[in-house]
């Protein structure tokens, strides 16, 4: 259900984002209960949890793939405003600067890398349907701006070589990258990455982890990652929470979530790199 | 003049005025849509059967048809089986009002055009309702109810015996069957490149992302309904400008002329020319709309066979679509490289 007031919402200074009773249910699983924790600017936030704790879950809440049942997400968009996102629009999300990845990459296989890039700044095309059949002169500037920026993001990511392959046949670590690279056209103001390292190596790993950073620090974003790999979440998260059959276990720095008896005992079992 | 590239081109590394030219899709559009023009001027000269120029005239305007299926089906992944429904009104509309009303020729082809539009929107919103199969239902039931429409309505469509109409009137002059074959070019090299245009775009990329995966277009601010209605308008407007043209070089039209199997044809031009490939629909549509009339038919034997168009068109998808996924297009694409790749092999040898 839609809220009645979306802007209005408090968000104290220094938070990107505040979620609050966040709940959902899934006939009778409670995939994610009572769940509340914020999200600081510019930190990179890990949220970890067994397999099917309702991570995945969480995101779409954030992003309205899912409308919550219950509770709030109280998000600062990338013009200054503070809005409860829950009821919206899940294609609205973006131009508020909140933008995500996929568990599962989601690219589109017959589009060139570049391509798939570009669709990251749909939103920030102001040039009509008209325009871009006749191609007026503001469609072609836009055009042209768009893939000067969508290269600059490919080559953050270290592909721009790669820049008119189609992306179907693409190894799976350039797809992860693609679909970080497509995150960047968004001016965005919080990055949600849904188990980034998937799938990846040691050494991509590692290059991953310095990726992530970067993302930070020169696109002046926040990041809040799903991640099953330990050594990554430990390595470059700010802040964790972990959940549990879709509740709260604990938040802190990583030091304290290792030392944390709920955590431990909720990883017991879990096959687990240490 | 700024540099237009496109998607998948590498811009030209010689400096040969004239092959840049070339490699420019729009001058290449309209290169094309000169040879074209150019055929009358065999049928005159006698090189080529003055009635060949019907079935190519034929050809344009199921080239146009097609390519606004082609946008539906190959970039956004929606099926549509009404694609007759919506020609027959453009034609009727068309015919009715520059023949009985006597508005101007390009009048009733604008007019044409808003009317499908605005029913082809109606129809995007069903999809967002419906999809695959039921969609295809959807689509050929509206389709149905326009047929219908054509033959109930008979003071404006004449009913089961038909409309007829001229060679359409422009700025004052009577367009002979050669000039009216012209035009149907350039409506065409028109249509193809404002699709070029679109595809190439952000709403290309839309389209795109709507067929490979609706999660990332939602994600990354695609509003689904919108592009279905506006890809939904666009076919239709395309088949209701087909059937305009239709109406003016044919110059007859009837109810059962607008039926499932002429649907099923343009879908066919789209599978077999090439799914999301502007030149390949062309393609389809010669192979689809030509080859039977124009080759087969000639051969003894095989040329009497009783619906020998259909056997071909139907043999044809199901190689289509167990070898060349792509279409014949694909076909092309291959040869390409394959040369290439010799080139290459040669030169690493030597
Ligand atoms: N659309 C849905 N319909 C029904 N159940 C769902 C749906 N989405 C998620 N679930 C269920 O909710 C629970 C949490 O799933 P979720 O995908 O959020 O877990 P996760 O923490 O992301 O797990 P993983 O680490 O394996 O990705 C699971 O039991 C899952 O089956
Ligand atoms: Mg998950």
């Amino acid at each position: 259900m839609a809220k009645a007031t979306h802007s209005g919402a408090a968000l104290a200074d220094g938070l990107v984002l505040d979620i609050h009773d966040l709940s959902i249910q899934f006939g009778g699983l409670k995939a994610v209960e009572a769940l509340s924790f914020h999200v600081k600017e510019q930190e990179i936030f890990g949220l970890i949890g067994p397999n099917g704790a309702g991570k995945t879950t969480a995101f779409n809440c954030i992003t309205q793939f899912y409308h919550p049942d219950r509770g709030q997400v109280v998000f600062r968009a990338r013009d200054g405003r503070v809005l409860d996102l829950v009821g919206l629009p899940v294609h609205d999300i973006i131009r508020l600067g909140l933008v995500r990845t996929f568990q599962n990459v989601e690219v589109i296989k017959e589009l060139t890398l570049i391509d798939n890039v570009l669709i990251g700044a749909h939103t920030d095309f102001k040039a009509t349907i008209l325009e871009q059949a006749l191609r007026l002169p503001r469609a072609r500037r836009e055009e042209r701006e768009m893939r000067a920026k969508a290269v600059r993001a490919l080559e953050f990511m270290g592909i721009a070589h790669l820049k008119d392959a189609p992306a179907g046949g693409q190894p799976y670590g350039v797809l992860k990258k693609v679909e970080m690279a497509r995150t960047l056209m968004a001016q965005p103001k919080l990055i949600i990455l849904d188990e980034p390292a998937a799938g990846l190596n040691d050494s991509e790993t590692a290059e991953l982890a310095e990726t992530i950073r970067r993302m930070r620090d020169e696109y002046r974003c926040t990041i809040l990652l799903v991640e099953h790999d330990m050594r990554l979440v430990m390595n470059i998260c700010d802040r964790i929470c972990a959940i549990s059959f879709g509740q709260f276990l604990a938040c802190g720095t990583p030091g304290e979530i290792q030392g944390n008896k709920l955590v431990q005992e909720a990883y017991l079992g879990e096959e687990e790199p240490e | 003049m700024d540099k237009i590239t496109v998607q998948g081109q590498t811009p030209p590394s010689n400096s040969n005025p004239a092959a840049r030219a070339f490699r420019n899709p729009y001058i290449r559009y309209i290169l094309f849509g000169v040879v074209i023009a150019l055929l009358p001027l065999l049928a005159k000269s006698g090189v080529m059967p003055s009635s060949f120029l019907v079935n190519l005239g034929g050809v344009l305007i199921y080239s146009i048809v097609a390519l606004g299926l082609n946008l539906l089906l190959g970039y956004s992944g929606l099926i549509s089986l009404g694609t007759a429904g919506f020609m027959g009104l453009g034609a009727y509309i068309s015919g009715y009002l520059s023949g009985t009303v006597g508005l101007p020729f390009l009048l009733t082809v604008l007019i044409a055009i808003a009317a499908a539009a605005v029913i082809g929107v109606l129809v995007g919103f069903v999809s967002l309702r419906v999809a695959g199969i039921y969609l295809a239902i959807a689509t050929l039931c509206v389709s149905e109810i326009l047929r219908k429409t054509f033959e109930e309505l008979d003071q404006f469509t004449g009913g089961f015996s038909g409309l007829t109409a001229g060679y359409p009137t422009l700025f004052g002059f009577k367009l002979s069957r050669e000039a009216t074959f012209v035009l149907l070019t350039a409506a065409l090299v028109l249509v193809m490149m404002l699709t070029h245009n679109l595809v190439n775009g952000q709403m290309g990329r839309a389209l795109h992302a709507m067929r490979g995966s609706e999660v990332a277009a939602q994600a990354m601010g695609v509003y689904l309904l919108k592009y279905r209605l506006i890809v939904f308008a666009i076919a239709s407007a395309y088949a209701a400008l087909g059937g305009a043209l239709y109406m003016h070089f044919i110059k007859f039209s009837y109810p059962a002329v607008w039926i499932l199997t002429l649907s099923l044809n343009i879908l066919a031009v789209v599978v077999i020319g090439g799914l999301r490939s502007i030149y390949g629909t062309v393609i389809g549509a010669l192979i689809v709309f030509a080859v039977p009339d124009l080759l087969l038919k000639r051969i003894p034997v095989i040329g009497g066979i009783d619906g020998i168009a259909y056997i071909f068109t139907g043999v044809l998808i199901i190689l289509v679509v167990m070898f060349y996924p792509s279409g014949v297009v694909g076909i092309g694409h291959d040869i390409k490289r394959l040369i290439s790749r010799g080139r290459k092999g040669g030169a690493g040898n030597g």
